[in-house]
Order: structure tokens, then sequence, then C-alpha cells
């Protein structure tokens, strides 16, 4: 069960060894800037704190991590590949919606939306967009990327899912 | 669906012990299975009856050893106006599904538990699950109720190391589905959806078996939607709303 990646290239923002260890075993080339097959975003967990006591910086540091640079990364990657005539795959991996604080929710669930939203918005484009909402880290987590970005999720678009049953 | 998951399982090694009501029907599907190299058992069997599912688990097992993993597939699904939906009707398309799903997977979980190990169950839910089917009111009851049986069998049996996911698969023209059998086949349904083709059974048989490996091991109580975005294609501009009374044909009309 190797190979789902061969010849693709992937950019991973974020960081998250199973992920990588997943994408590159099954073949994909990891690239740090331009032209890519694969877009996946890796969201940091912000730090859990009562609403009524997140700072404004906290609470704008947590949406723009969490939702505002997936959202101008997806689309800076689509514009990428319409330049280059290519279909693409947008993957945006976070924690799940009730996980943390209250920032995490809104992030997360504004997350999930947006992904329904950008798969219909660019299916005619070929290009796939999946979320997974999860506080598991390990390698399932990497082999459930590997697949959503592979082509033989090629129907799966606009899905949000989680790992385990607390997500 | 359900031989596009047994091929898939096949593919990955499994032996495959077929259910289904009749029995000359599971015969040619094992017998189809078995032609990719691995050893099958067909099985008559009515899921609505627990009795008849203890004994097709004893029967499976007796052919082909303890099993491992349970695919849910049993299910029925035709439009018809709710009005029209005949007592019998009802209670086939539910109690096959949801009555039939429920009873496979305890008979499985009991089985399992007994050997001291854990196992995998994938089921076959459907894309409308969250929206209601309007014209096909039976099936989208059925298919909820497995959608959230999944979340909560898979919480109550975490614990022995039992996974419990569901597809809520879209659209897989295969050789006994109802629109694709229609005056026109596919080719009118492939441009309501957002991916702009319909599903290959291929693509959905794959993950039903991928899900069940030690690959996704953490993985339970989800239920993935795969359907090229058909669920969520509906936006602030649609085409006028036709209620399901004046839709007969087409290629999911009632009549």
């Amino acid at each position: 069960m190797t190979g789902w990646l061969s010849g693709k290239s992937v950019r991973v923002e974020g960081a998250s060894p199973a992920i990588m260890s997943a994408l590159t075993s099954q073949g994909a080339t990891p690239v740090a800037e331009g032209d890519c097959d694969i877009w996946v975003h890796v969201a940091q967990p912000p730090v859990v704190k009562p609403a009524h006591e997140l700072s404004h910086a906290e609470w704008r540091a947590s949406l723009d991590a969490g939702l505002d640079r997936c959202f101008l990364g997806a689309q800076d990657f689509a514009n990428q590949c319409r330049t280059r005539g290519q279909g693409g795959t947008v993957l945006f991996v976070g924690a799940p919606e009730q996980a943390l604080g209250a920032d995490q929710a809104a992030a997360a669930g504004a997350l999930g939306n947006l992904t329904k939203t950008l798969g219909v918005e660019w299916a005619r484009d070929g290009i796939r967009v999946n979320s997974i909402l999860t506080c598991e880290t390990g390698e399932t987590l990497g082999n459930l990327a590997a697949y959503l970005v592979s082509d033989y999720a090629a129907y799966v678009t606009g899905a949000v899912m989680g790992v385990d049953i607390d997500d | 669906m359900g031989l596009a998951m047994a091929k898939a399982f096949a593919q990955g090694g499994a032996r495959v012990a077929v259910m289904g009501r009749n029995l000359e029907r599971a015969q040619d599907g094992a017998a189809r299975i078995a032609a990719l190299g691995v050893q099958t058992h067909a099985i008559s069997c009515d899921v609505r009856q627990p009795d008849a599912v203890a004994a097709a688990f004893d029967e499976a097992e007796k052919e082909l050893g303890p099993i491992h993993l349970l695919a849910n597939n049993a299910g029925a699904n035709f439009p018809v106006l709710a009005e029209d939906i005949s007592a019998n009707a009802w209670n086939a398309v539910t109690r096959i599904a949801i009555d039939g799903t429920f009873l496979c997977s305890a008979e499985f979980v009991r089985r399992r538990i007994a050997c001291g190990e854990g196992g995998a169950i994938i089921n076959n839910s459907a894309q409308y699950i969250w929206t209601g089917f309007p014209g096909d009111a039976h099936s989208a009851a059925a298919k909820t109720a497995q959608a959230t049986m999944t979340k909560k069998l898979a919480a109550e049996w975490a614990f022995y190391g039992i996974r419990v996911n569901a597809i809520a698969a879209g659209f897989f023209p295969h050789e006994t589905s109802t629109a694709g059998q229609r005056d026109g086949g596919i080719e009118p349904l492939q441009n309501m959806i957002p991916a702009g083709r319909t599903g290959s059974i291929w693509e959905f048989g794959w993950l039903s078996a991928m899900i069940c490996t030690p690959m996704f091991g953490a993985m339970t109580g989800q239920v993935i939607v795969q359907d090229g975005g058909e669920s969520l294609r509906r936006s602030l501009m649609m085409p006028d709303f036709v209620p399901p009374r004046e839709r007969a044909d087409g290629p999911w009309g009632w009549q």
C-alpha cells in the first residue's frame, strides 16, 4: 500500500511529523515554495484560556492562524493551480471545534464551513478541499491525510472529518 | 455497492463471506469475488431477524474462520412520494438498514469480545443524511439512523478495540442502482454534481476497505462524506424548487 502520491509535489505549512512522514513515504516530494500539486495547512492548537480572559491579541492570533491564514493560503494555491491549468488538493488540519477554547470554536467552525464552500466553489477547477479536525497526532492522522490528498480520494471534496470519537 | 466493498476487501487479501436475502445473488457475488483469488462463502440471510443473523455468522465462521471485519451494506431504496409509502415499503427500507445494521453489528461485536480481540465495522450511509431527501423519505430516515448509530456504537465499543465508521456515499452508478437504469442513463446526473461526474464504484470500495485496515487504527466514530460535493451544492442562487409530486420523471423520478 505505497505510492499513492508518486509524482506529486506537496507544500506543508505548519508542523506535523506524522503527516509529513506519511506523505513522503507515499512518494510525495515536499517543496518549500512555488508551484505544487498539494497544499496542506496544519494549524497549531492555541493555548486554552477562558473566553473572558482572552486578550484581543490572543483572540486575533488564534483566528489568524486557524482561519485567515488557511483561507489566504488556499486562495494563493488555487490561483497557482489555475495559472498552471492544473487541478490540486487542499487539506486543512486543526483541532476539533469544541476541544479547546472559544477562539478555537470560532476558528474551527468557520474553517469547516469554508471547507464545504471552497470544495464546491472550486470543484470544476479540479481543486478539492477537505479538513481533518482532530487532537490525534499519530499514524492514522498521517495515513488519512495521505489518502485525502491522493487521487484515490478524487470523489471526496468538501468533507470535514475527525479521527477519534472525541473529535 | 456491497460487491465493490467486498472486492476491495478481497484485493487487500481478506476472505469474504457474502450475506444476502437471495442465495443465488449472494453466490453470484461470491463467485465474482473469488475470481480475485480469495476464499469466499455465500449465505442466505434476512438481516432483520436476529436468529438468522446469528446463524449466518455461525456458518461464516465455520467456513472461513473468525470474522474480523464487518461491512453493513444491506439496504433498499426507491423514489416514492411520502403519502404513497405503504407500511410494508416503510418497514422494508427502514428495518433492513436500521435493524439490519444494528443486529449484524451487535452479533459481530459479541463474537469479537468473546475472542478478546478488536475489529472494525464500516457502514454504507448516504450523502442526503443531513438534508433530508424529499421523494425518498424512508431512505432518508434509514440512512441517518445508520450514521447516528455509527457514532454511538463507536463510543460504546472503543473499550473493546472495535472501530465503527460510515461513508456518506454519493451516487456511484452500478448494475442495480435505480437512477442509472433510466432513459438517458447517468448523463443528466453528471451536471448536477460539483465534481462534474458521478462516482466510480471502486472509489467507494477502496475507502470502505481502507478504513478497516490497521493504517486507520485510531479512526472511529467518523462519517465521511464521499459525494463529489453533491450534498453541498445548495446556495442562495438556486433553480426554482420542484416538489417531489411534480417530479414523476427524470433521473430520480418516482413514476
